[in-house]
Formats: C-alpha cells, sequence, structure tokens
C-alpha cells in the first residue's frame, strides 16, 4: 500500500481571503467569479476574523466510492486521489450522503457533483494561499520510498516506550542503507542495544561504541582511512546531548574546524537520561533533573542550555541544521544535504528527542511534544550553509503560547513566573539572533 | 631475504628524528600528532617527512592527544597502520581511549618520550609517566640508544601486529637524554623493512567496515547470563596474549639482528653478568653511564655487572630470574617511583622474581634520574658500594638528593 | 467440499463494503462471495438509468473480474443461496454445491414486493429489481406506448420519468396521497409533482387498484386504466426463503444485534435484508436505502474480523437524495417530531423548498428541494446530536454553510 500527498488546512493561520476559492474555480471551470465552482469552501467560522474549511479527504476507505452505484467514483491506487468520471456518473448525489466532510458537493449552478482532484498534484488553491493556512503535505513519498527499504535496527531494542530517539535511528538508517560506519556514543541509543549486548547484535551495520568523549575523532580516523583506500563510506555518528555538548565538544570543535568528512547527528533529548535523567549542558533552563532537582533552595537547572547548533554554525561546518521528527520532510531534506555536505566537510545535524521517561510527560504524547516545541518556538527549524547563510524552514510567525508547552512537560511544572519569564526573554534574544544569520 | 647492507647508510640525528625515521620505515597510514614537549621535534620530524612527500601518510593535525589516539583508533578499524608519540601530560589526557586499545586488541607503536609527571611542573625526563601506565595491557620496551629507538619502532610494529599477538606497543625514549641526544646511526634500507615486516594486516579480527559489518565494543558482563564468562574469554585471552609476546619479542628481535648485523637484548641484557656477584638493574638510556661505571669497576677488580630491562611489560620474568641468579646481591635504580611501596617499580618487580623464585639475595632500592637529572658513573659506583654493604635500607636510597 | 473462511452472500453495497473491510483486516483469509446473478455486481440504484440509457451496461459494474483475482475472492455466479445448515456451518446452492464457512454474511438484499391485486399474476408485468429487470423493462419501453406504474415510491417515479422522457404515456397510481411518501411531506412532493405533471406523467393517488385484466387496471372507484406495459414498483421485501430450518431468526427482515450479528453466532446480516435498529425510534426496521447497506457492511465486515475499532450500528436514520428532471430533492432524518420545532421557507418563485426540524437544541431532520446541502454532514450532526444552540439562527438562514463550519470545527 502507498501513502499519498494530500492538502492541509491550518484554521488557525486562514484570513478568509478566499483566494483559494478563486483560483479553484479559475482551474476548474476557466472561470474565477462563480465560487460555487471551488472545490474548497472557506466558511466563517463562529469566532469573528475566523474561518473554516470543506474539502475532500481524499479518504483511504472513502464512503463516496462505496456509496456510488454506478462506479463513477474510483480510489486512484497512484495518487490516492478519488477519482470522478464524469461519463458514468448518475447525478444521483449518494456520494454526498457519504461524505461527512463536505467534500464531494452539489451546486445547481455546476450541474454536477464536484470534488478535490489535487490539480494533478499541484493544488492551484495552495499556491495562492498567502497565510500558510492551506499546505500540500508530500511526505508520503518518504513512506513510499523508504517504506520497504531495511531497517537496520533489530526488532525489540530497548528503548523506553514512546522513544522519539529510537524512532528516528530507524529513519536515519533506512535512508542511509549499508554504506555507513556508525559511532554511537554511550548514552540511551547504545544503551537500548544497537551495538550489542552480551553476544548479540542490535544492528545490520558497522557500528560500535566511542567513547563519550571521542566520538568525532573516531570517526575522523575511520573516514580519513577509507578516503585514503579510496573509498566512499559515511562516518556518522548517532550521539545524544550530552556526549555532544559536555565531554564530547572537544572532539566535536577539532573534526568540525578540521573539516572531517562526517555526519553528526545529535539527538537532543536535555540530558544524560540513559542513566537516569542527570543534567548535560543541553539541559534548558528551569529543568528538574536529577542532578538539579527542585527543593527550597534548588529550582531545577539555573542556566541556559548550550545552544549546540549555533555553536556548530560558528565552526563555519558545511552544513548545520535542526531538525523535529514531527517534519519529517525537512528532516529527510536536511539529512539529504547532511550527508551530502558530508563529502566534502563537517556536517551537523541537531535532532530536537523529547523523551518521555526523562521529562515526564505521557509516552504517548511525544509526537504532540515534538510538535508544540517548533509550534511555541521553544525550538526553531533552520539550516545553515556558509556559503548561504541561515534559512529558516518552518518560521512559526504565530507561536502557541509557550506555556502549552511548559505545561505539558513535567520537568517544569515548578517552574515560578520568573523563570517562565527568563525562558520568554531567551527565545527572543535567540530567535533575534538566528534572524541575523538569514539570508538576506 | 637480505643479508647485511652491503653499503650502510649512516645518519647523525637525535633519539626523536630516529624515532620519526624509524616510523617512516614502516609505512604507517595514519600518523595523528599533537605536540609536547620533549616530544614536538619528533612530530614535527614526521609531519615535514609527510609534508615533503618522503612519507605518504595520512596527517592528522587534531586538537588534543585524546583525540589523537582516538582517531588512531578509528583508523585502525578500519585498516589503517598508525603511529603517534606522546609525553607525561599527554599520556595522562589521552588516558581514556589508551586503556581502551588493548583491549580492542588493536595493533600500533607509539612512541613515549618519557617525562617526569607533574607536580612540581617539570618538562624533564624521568619515567614516571610510562610507569603510570604500565598495567594497562600496552606492552613496553625502553630502548637505550638512538639506534635502539629506531630499530625497536621498526620491530615494534611486527611484535603489535602478529596474529598471535595483536596488542599495541609503547617504544620508549628518555626525554632529553635519548631525545635530543645527538648520534650518528645506521638508516635500514627501505627494502629491508618492507621485507622484514611484511604485509600489513591490522583489522581482520575487528574492523568498522561496510564490508564487514560487526558491532564493534558491544555492551559485555552484569551480574548473570553469559555475559560476565564472556568478558572473561576477552580478559583472558588479552592476557595471554601478553605472556606470549615475550617470545614473539625475542623471535622480531633475533630477525631483525639476522637481518641488520644489530643485536638487541629484546627482554633483558646481561652487561659482563657471568662472573659478576654484583648487579645493577637498569631501564632506559642510564644503562650507557651504568656500563661504564661497571667497565671501570671491573678495571679495578672488581666483580660488577649490569641487568638491563628493555621490556618491562609483560615482564620478562624468567629472563630476569636466570640474571640475578648469577649474582650474590643487586641494586635496582628507578627513574621513577612507586608510591605505595616506597621505591621504584623496577624494584618491585625485582621482588617479585626474587620471591616467585625462591632466589636468595638482598635487593636495594635506588631512585634516580628524576626531573632530567643526570646520573652519572660516579652515581653508580656509590651505588655499587652500597649493594656491596648488602644492608638493604628501610627506604629507596635516592641517588640525586644531595647534588 | 469447498471451505472457506468468510462467506458472503450476495454481491452489492452491503457485501462488497463488508468485503473491503474484511481484506483490510486479513490480507489472507480465504473469501468466498456467492451471488444469484451471472454479472459481475452492479447496484440496484443505478438500474433506472440503465432503463433510461444514461447508463451504458457494461460501464456499472461496481467490481471487475480482476479486482477478484487481486484480492483473491472466489467469485461466484449463478450461486444462489437455497439453504443454510448452521450447525454444519453448511450454505447449500444449486446443482448439489455446499460450501463450509467459519464465517458467514447474509446480504442478499430485498425483492419486489408483488401486491395480491387480482389479475395481477395472470398477465405480464415488470419489477425492477436487477439487471435482467431493467434489460427487460428497456426493450419493452421500444414497443410500449402507455404505461402503468403501480407505486410513487423511488423505484417508481424513477422508472416513470425515464419511460415519460422516451416518449411513453405515463400513469403512476399510489394508494398513498403523494409521491415519495415517508421522505418528504405534501409541500416539498408538491413540487416533485408539478415536475411530474409538466412532463405529462398522470399521477393517481389515493386510489388502490382493484383488478388488474389484461390491457387495463380497474380502481376502487371504478376508473380504467389502460396500459401496454406495466411496472409494478409497491415497495420491497426481502426473500429470505433459505432461511427455512437454518434456525436464523427473521421478522420480515433478518434480526441482527447492534453489530450486524443474528441469534447464530457465526453468521451476520447487512443491508436490505437486514431488520435493524432505527435510530430516531425504539422500534427496528429494513432501511431499503444503499448509504445503509454500505454502512452495516463496514461493521459487519470489521465485526467477522474481530477487528478492535469496529462501533455499534447507531441505528437507520432515513436519508434520501433524488433528482428528477434535472432538479434534486434531499431528505436526511425525521420529517416530523412530537415537541420539535420546524423551520421552512419556500420560495415558489425559485421552485426551492427548506425544512428544518429541531428537537432540544438537536437536529432531527433537514428536507429541501433545490437548495444544496451537504447530506452527509447532516447525517453527522443528526447521529452525534450536535448541540445547535448557539448556532440555531444561522443554522436555518444557511444550513449548508453553518453546517460546514460545525463539521470543520467538529470532526475536521
Ligand atoms: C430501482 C432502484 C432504485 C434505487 N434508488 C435508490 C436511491 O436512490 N437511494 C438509495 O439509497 N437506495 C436506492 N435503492 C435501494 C438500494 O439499491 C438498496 O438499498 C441497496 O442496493 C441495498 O444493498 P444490499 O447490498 O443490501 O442489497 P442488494 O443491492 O439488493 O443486493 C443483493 C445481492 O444479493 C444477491 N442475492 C439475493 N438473493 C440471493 C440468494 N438467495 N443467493 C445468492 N445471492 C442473492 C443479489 O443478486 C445481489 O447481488 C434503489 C433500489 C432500486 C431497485
Ligand atoms: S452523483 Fe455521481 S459520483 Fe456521486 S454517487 Fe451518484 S453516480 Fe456516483
Amino acid at each position: 500500500m502507498s501513502a499519498y500527498n494530500s492538502l492541509t488546512y491550518n484554521a488557525s493561520l486562514c484570513v478568509g481571503c478566499t483566494e483559494c476559492m478563486k483560483a479553484c474555480a479559475l482551474a476548474k471551470t476557466g472561470d474565477a467569479t462563480n465560487l460555487d465552482q471551488s472545490r474548497i469552501k472557506i466558511v466563517p467560522a463562529q469566532e469573528p476574523e475566523k474561518f473554516e474549511a470543506a474539502i475532500c479527504r481524499q479518504c483511504g476507505d472513502a464512503k463516496c466510492v462505496m456509496n456510488c452505484p454506478s462506479g463513477a467514483l474510483t480510489k486512484n491506487g497512484a495518487n490516492g486521489v478519488i477519482d470522478w468520471n464524469a461519463d458514468t456518473c448518475v447525478n444521483c448525489l449518494l456520494c454526498t450522503v457519504g461524505c461527512v466532510y463536505g467534500g464531494i458537493t452539489y451546486e445547481a449552478s455546476v450541474g454536477h457533483v464536484a470534488k478535490c482532484d489535487t490539480c494533478g498534484g499541484d493544488p492551484a488553491c495552495v499556491k495562492v494561499c498567502k497565510s500558510g493556512a492551506l499546505g500540500y503535505v508530500t511526505t508520503a513519498s518518504i513512506y513510499n520510498d523508504y517504506g520497504d527499504k531495511e531497517d537496520m535496527f533489530v526488532p525489540g531494542l530497548a528503548a523506553c516506550q514512546g522513544c522519539n530517539s529510537e524512532l528516528m535511528i530507524r529513519h536515519v538508517m533506512r535512508k542511509l542503507g549499508r554504506n555507513v560506519v556508525v559511532a554511537a556514543p554511550p548514552g540511551c541509543i547504545p544503551g537500548m542495544g544497537t551495538v550489542g549486548y552480551n553476544g548479540k547484535a542490535g544492528a545490520k551495520i558497522p557500528i560500535f561504541h566511542p567513547l563519550l568523549t571521542n566520538t568525532a575523532s573516531m570517526l575522523s580516523g575511520i573516514k580519513r582511512t577509507f578516503e585514503r583506500q579510496g573509498r566512499d563510506v559515511t562516518a556518522l555518528a548517532l550521539a545524544g546531548d550530552g556526549g555532544t555538548s559536555d565531554v564530547g565538544f572537544q572532539s566535536l570543535s577539532g573534526a568540525a574546524e578540521r573539516g572531517e568528512r562526517i555526519l553528526f547527528i545529535c539527538f537532543d533529548n536535555e540530558g544524560y537520561m540513559n542513566t537516569g535523567m542527570q543534567a548535560s549542558g543541553a539541559t534548558s533552563f528551569g529543568s528538574w533533573t536529577s542532578t538539579t532537582p527542585v527543593g527550597d533552595k534548588l529550582h531545577g537547572k539555573s542556566t541556559d542550555a548550550k545552544n549546540l547548533p549555533m555553536v556548530m554554525m560558528m565552526h563555519n561546518a558545511a552544513y548545520v541544521a535542526t531538525a523535529s521528527s514531527v517534519f519529517m520532510e525537512d528532516f529527510y531534506q536536511k539529512l539529504d544535504k547532511a550527508v551530502e555536505a558530508s563529502k566534502h566537510g563537517f556536517a551537523y545535524l541537531h535532532l530536537y528527542a523529547p523523551c518521555p521517561s526523562g521529562w515526564r510527560f505521557p509516552a504517548g504524547l511525544t509526537i504532540d511534544i515534538c510538535r508544540l516545541m517548533v509550534e511555541s518556538n521553544f525550538v526553531t527549524l533552520w539550516d545553515y550553509t556558509p556559503g548561504g547563510g541561515l534559512e529558516f524552514t518552518h518560521p512559526v510567525d504565530t507561536p502557541k503560547p509557550l506555556d502549552s508547552y511548559l505545561k505539558a512537560i513535567g520537568k517544569y511544572r515548578h517552574l515560578a513566573n520568573e523563570q517562565v519569564d527568563r525562558i520568554k526573554k531567551l527565545l527572543e534574544d535567540r530567535l533575534s539572533m538566528l534572524k541575523r544569520f538569514q539570508k538576506a | 631475504m637480505t643479508a647485511l647492507a652491503k653499503h650502510k647508510k649512516m645518519i647523525v640525528v637525535d633519539g626523536n628524528e630516529a624515532a620519526a625515521r624509524g616510523v617512516a620505515l614502516a609505512r604507517p597510514d595514519v600518523v595523528a600528532v599533537y605536540p609536547i614537549t620533549p616530544q614536538s621535534s619528533l612530530v614535527e620530524a614526521l609531519s615535514a617527512m609527510i609534508a615533503g612527500g618522503e612519507l605518504d601518510a595520512e596527517l592528522m593535525n587534531v586538537e588534543g592527544e585524546h583525540s589523537v589516539l582516538s582517531a588512531l583508533q578509528g583508523a585502525a578499524l578500519a585498516g589503517a597502520r598508525t603511529y603517534t608519540a606522546t609525553s607525561g601530560p599527554g599520556l595522562a589526557f589521552m588516558f581514556e581511549p589508551y586503556i581502551r586499545q588493548p583491549g580492542m586488541r588493536l595493533p600500533m607503536v607509539m612512541s613515549l618520550v618519557t617525562r617526569d609527571t607533574l607536580t612540581p611542573q617539570c618538562v624533564w625526563g624521568g619515567h614516571q609517566d610510562a610507569m603510570l601506565v604500565r598495567e594497562v595491557g600496552w606492552i613496553h620496551m625502553y630502548c637505550e640508544t638512538v639506534q635502539e629507538i629506531l630499530d625497536t619502532v621498526i620491530m615494534g610494529y611486527k611484535v603489535a601486529e602478529h596474529p598471535e599477538i595483536m596488542l599495541p606497543v609503547n617504544v620508549n625514549h628518555d626525554g632529553n637524554y635519548l631525545s635530543y641526544g645527538v648520534t650518528s646511526c645506521e638508516l635500514p634500507d627501505q627494502a629491508l623493512v618492507d621485507d622484514f615486516l611484511g604485509p600489513k594486516s591490522v583489522n581482520w579480527h575487528v574492523a568498522l567496515d561496510p564490508e564487514r559489518p560487526m558491532g564493534v565494543d558491544p555492551l559485555v558482563g552484569n551480574a548473570g547470563g553469559v555475559g560476565p564468562s564472556m568478558f572473561v574469554r576477552y580478559r583472558k585471552g588479552q592476557t595471554e596474549a601478553m605472556a606470549h609476546s615475550l617470545e614473539v619479542i625475542s623471535e622480531v628481535h633475533a630477525d631483525w639482528a639476522k637481518r641488520t648485523g644489530r643485536h638487541h637484548a629484546p627482554l633483558i641484557e646481561e652487561y659482563r653478568l657471568d662472573d659478576a656477584e654484583l648487579a645493577l638493574v637498569t631501564l632506559g638510556s642510564m644503562t650507557g653511564a651504568a656500563k661504564d661505571c661497571c667497565d671501570m669497576l671491573r678495571d679495578s677488580g672488581r666483580k660488577v655487572g649490569i641487568i638491563k630491562v628493555k621490556t618491562f611489560r609483560p615482564f620478562p620474568a624468567l629472563a630476569m630470574r636466570n640474571a640475578l641468579s648469577k649474582v650474590k646481591a643487586v641494586g635496582v635504580v628507578d627513574r621513577s617511583v612507586s608510591y605505595g611501596w616506597n621505591s621504584g617499580p623496577v624494584y618491585q618487580d625485582t621482588l617479585t622474581v626474587i620471591g616467585k623464585f625462591g632466589l636468595k639475595l638482598p635487593a636495594i632500592p635506588f631512585i634516580a634520574g628524576l626531573a632530567g637529572a643526570d646520573i652519572t658513573v660516579a652515581h653508580f659506583e656509590r651505588a655499587f658500594d652500597l649493594v656491596a654493604k648488602g644492608e638493604a635500607p628501610p627506604g629507596p636510597v635516592w641517588l640525586n638528593e644531595k647534588d | 467440499m469447498q471451505s472457506c473462511t468468510h462467506l458472503i452472500v450476495g454481491a452489492s453495497h452491503a457485501g462488497l463494503t463488508a468485503l473491503s473491510a474484511i481484506r483490510m483486516n486479513e490480507p489472507d483469509a480465504a473469501i468466498v462471495m456467492a451471488t444469484r446473478e451471472d454479472h459481475l455486481p452492479y447496484s440496484p440504484t443505478v438500474l433506472p438509468y440503465v432503463v433510461s440509457g444514461r447508463s451504458d451496461p457494461a460501464k456499472v459494474t461496481l467490481r471487475s473480474e480482476s479486482f477478484f483475482d487481486e484480492n483473491k475472492v472466489s467469485y461466484l455466479r449463478k450461486a444462489t443461496l437455497l439453504a443454510l445448515d448452521t450447525g454444519a456451518n453448511t450454505a447449500h446452492f444449486p446443482d448439489g454445491r455446499s460450501i463450509r464457512y467459519e464465517k458467514l454474511l447474509l446480504a442478499t438484499g430485498a425483492s419486489p414486493n408483488i401486491p395480491p391485486i387480482p389479475g395481477l399474476k395472470d398477465v405480464p408485468f415488470h419489477v425492477l429489481r436487477t439487471m435482467d429487470d431493467a434489460l427487460g423493462l428497456k426493450k419493452a419501453m421500444v414497443k410500449g406506448k402507455r404505461a402503468l406504474v403501480l407505486g410513487a415510491g423511488l423505484i417508481g417515479t424513477h422508472a416513470a420519468e425515464n419511460m415519460a422522457e422516451a416518449g411513453m404515456k405515463v400513469t403512476i397510481v399510489e394508494a398513498r396521497g403523494q409521491v415519495l411518501p415517508g421522505y418528504f411531506d405534501h409541500q416539498a412532493s408538491g413540487i416533485i409533482e408539478t415536475a411530474f405533471k409538466a412532463h405529462g406523467i398522470e399521477l393517481v393517488f389515493g386510489r388502490a387498484v382493484k383488478e388488474i385484466k389484461s390491457g387495463q387496471a380497474l380502481l376502487e372507484n371504478g376508473d380504467a386504466i389502460p396500459f401496454d406495459l406495466l411496472l409494478v414498483a409497491t415497495g420491497v421485501r426481502p426473500d429470505l426463503s433459505y432461511l427455512q430450518g437454518s434456525g436464523v431468526k427473521s421478522d420480515g427482515g433478518i434480526l441482527v444485534d447492534e453489530l450486524q450479528r443474528t441469534n447464530i453466532s457465526n453468521v451476520w446480516a447487512a443491508g436490505d435484508c437486514a431488520r435493524a435498529r432505527l435510530f430516531q425510534s425504539e422500534a427496528t426496521g429494513i432501511a431499503g436505502i444503499l448509504p445503509i447497506a454500505v454502512e452495516q457492511g463496514r461493521i459487519v465486515g470489521q465485526a467477522m474480523t474481530d477487528d478492535a475499532g469496529v462501533r455499534n450500528f447507531p441505528g437507520s436514520v432515513s436519508l434520501n437524495t433524488y433528482t428528477f428532471f434535472g432538479q434534486q430533492a434531499i431528505s436526511v432524518g425525521a420529517g416530523e417530531a412530537p415537541e420539535s420545532e420546524t423551520s421552512l421557507c419556500v420560495d415558489e418563485d425559485r421552485n426551492t423548498y427548506l425544512k428544518i426540524v429541531i428537537k432540544d437544541g438537536r437536529l432531527m431532520g433537514a428536507a429541501a428541494v433545490n437548495q444544496a446541502l451537504d447530506p452527509g454532514i447532516l447525517w453527522q450532526l443528526v447521529l452525534r446530536r450536535t448541540d445547535l444552540s448557539e448556532v440555531r439562527e444561522a443554522f436555518l438562514a444557511d444550513p449548508k454553510t453553518i453546517s460546514r463550519m460545525l463539521m470543520s470545527r467538529i470532526w475536521r
């Protein structure tokens, strides 16, 4: 089974300009004036200045198709669109009974039922949407391209329930394949058994435990040797934030300075989560950890997190990016760029990896937390190349309230207002600093 | 097989450059460097050779000794023959990857240009740095002369990469005396060295290579299950290889002697010992002065000899027993201390051999040459005098204490 | 004897929807689909369009031969279920063929209800339920000049329109007082009737046919209506003769629980043959409409494969979309309810009609003629008993827009 691209609508961003409807009517009839002809219907919401939308979801198990007595509606296996056949349609309107979304509708001025056909994969409505409310998500290609690729890790790795890191190392390795040497410095990633445990293998690829301190330098030696042998092998680190920002930082900095042809991915779960949730240099301000506990005298971590991706940008690395498992397309694009950059220089990917066990949130919420983290601007997704400067890949202009993020996570439960204010200030400062590196 | 080279090529070099020349002849693939006194001129010489194309190796100028050895471990896992050199604090900083190298059974040669350790602040010779890592699982060989440095660096690779050994080798030479002491020495032919070392194979047993995927250094242990016994198998194999290396070291020295005509005692050198009654045990460059003293005393009719330890780890207990059993009393001159025993490490090992084999002879501990101090003929004469008296003092005799 | 995991009898909406749901959950289970037809699956609903010529009989198949191959389903034609041995889990078909099943779905739909009118069985007449019926009717229309249609339900009105469009003189006799009783009230059906009359169709209401003689029908008031083509469209009822002795309980339709299971634990029923719960009443009944057949088919498919996501059938809601002479009528839910408020909006100039029934702030039903609505959304609003009090006025004024807004907010 394939996954398909799809249209998305974010009601909170919609300004109700109806440009999409005009564009749709124009695309379908050559005339933008009769909005009944639009397959997307923007309607006013109950709240002033807010809007809602009705549009075909191209359902996987579509009831309109099942309801059609004439075989005029079919699910297109290639692109996932529900195709409507004007020749066989008898205009009985039963499809409109089946659709609970107002996705296929009848208007007298149109004269037949009509539905979105995604304009052949290049929807006209999305192109004219200025507010960003409409999107066309092509993440499906990831599933289609990589779904059948071999998982390079064994099943049953001993990660916690809801572990973002396990999810993401599997993604990374599906994409990278076998022509790699993988360093997994001590932490959750080897801790879950990827390098092996008492004679049992954890992966199908060359993988090793470096020291917590020397990931980047061991990979340097490996890569240089393969280069000397004339072999193109990706030297990859799947490291935690402790091994990256604390004891591992010297070797990381050295390798970046030398422009070693390495791809270094940091899974930032803000601390030493494998060994009992101790604080690292990447732990955010105010966080409860087992070494920054909360009591009368201490109120969680008293200093801000070291901002590793920014530090790596200052190394003039060939490629630096931040990513989140919620924006997979963005992540995959960055992974591509990082692999490419690592052929001629040091590439650094910083992956925000919320940890249900250490941060204290329900395991089922990992992805929601990932999303909230980005959408509240707690972290920012961007990438950087020395020539091209910094680009925000998922700018969030109207962020969700920071409180909604902090409140969702147990390690911030104790935060006093002043602490929250400090975090707010920090985030603002960081964002404005990042903006200074933006492409002109 | 080449017999004696017809035209000897002589060079005038100090110990550091001699080591560099030896390294170049061994053709390492990857050399990682970080400078430190008194090793610096060694890595400078190597860098220059690589820069000039004399040595075709990957030069990695990394940001510290920790990364030096880490990079080389990575390189070795990918199949590279590797080299570096360090001293004192550099070795201390390198300690974390250093203790790991023998466990991974990764062969390499590293020169330790020995230096006394902090504190007080000190940049001069002494064996304290090397002695601190004597129990980690590296093979340690100490050189007496510039020529021996050059030769031993080359022989070191043959020992390290021997398929029954697969362990890293430290070839140690004294900071100052040997590192900067210039003499003439013979430079072996490249063809001779190539033939001597043969084809290299450093990662046949453990590798990071997509063509041979494996998990390197997985977790092994825990209280129950197969873990601990698996760990024992690793450890036991390592200690057995270490013990076996004494034999290999001897064979390699014999082979080298046959090809070059230069005989270096592989484990223990007995100097004028056969009819001796007293002996001093020495290590490294001090042996030169000790031999001079011995010759002088012999001229005056005293039956003295020298026992030079070349291979200190693994400790050549049998060879030491053979040497000790020839004399009635012995003194041991250490260039470092063992804090716990209030004496020197070589002395402790000597006592162990005496005890283990039930020898009956007094042994006197001396400590000399710390922080670059001279150990002169006069110092050794005093030592022989004290050994002759046969009274073991409660603590060591600090030969430079009143200089 | 052939055996399978899932035996589905009936190859129309209920059976096909169940089939998809089963395959989704059990990619490899052995499935047999048996139908009495010699055709690939088609929908009875499309038959009026086959009659009118709008639809090419070859192009209305709901599934192709290759669909069954790809889905590894054995599709048996001319396999009329004759009898069931639920003790031996065996279904019996003509020519001595029997199939042993682990789980059985009865989705045999309904058949035309033939009223006991004296003389009827002695004259040739048409019904419209199967493809062969449709083709036969179509052929008869070529020769026929005067058609008489008994019954002004969906089938009768559809067929009457087709025949009128084909140039025949058509009369519809309906015992009740209007067309499409049960779906539309008098006023709405009035609009429909006007269109029928405008197209020359004669409508006779409130009169039953007393007797049929060759070439004419005698009404109870003594009127005689001549015809050379007679179509009987007086409702449907399932033909459950195969249940005899099976132990499966029925009462006009097969009795089922909220997951469409019969009293026999490995036998389910769905669609026009099943008597299931009704949403807006305590009673049970046969819905007799396509969307409900689909709904029940999906539930059965899930139930037969122990899908944890299966939800109880909420009960049938009356749903109807009806197009006539280029106009549209839609009805969802109840047209009236005790203690409800009804909003009615009729625009005779524009020939539109809109009725909304609300009770306790909840939508009970809506009906519209020539006024666009999204019946699927309204159906959800009924099922969810969505509270409309906050948007009541706006909803009554513009149910299409407001229901879209509510959908986008509530179940987007
Ligand atoms: C002319 C016409 C117009 C209609 N218009 C509409 C409309 O506009 N809107 C609407 O909602 N509904 C309409 N309907 C009703 C709708 O078609 C049915 O509700 C729907 O088809 C029911 O689906 P089902 O699968 O339950 O049964 P059916 O569609 O009746 O299918 C029954 C299947 O079972 C098979 N079968 C029957 N008995 C046996 C047996 N003993 N052994 C083996 N196979 C058997 C049949 O061959 C058939 O394949 C219309 C019906 C007709 C006839
Ligand atoms: S209106 Fe057309 S597409 Fe919709 S159900 Fe009827 S025949 Fe199918």
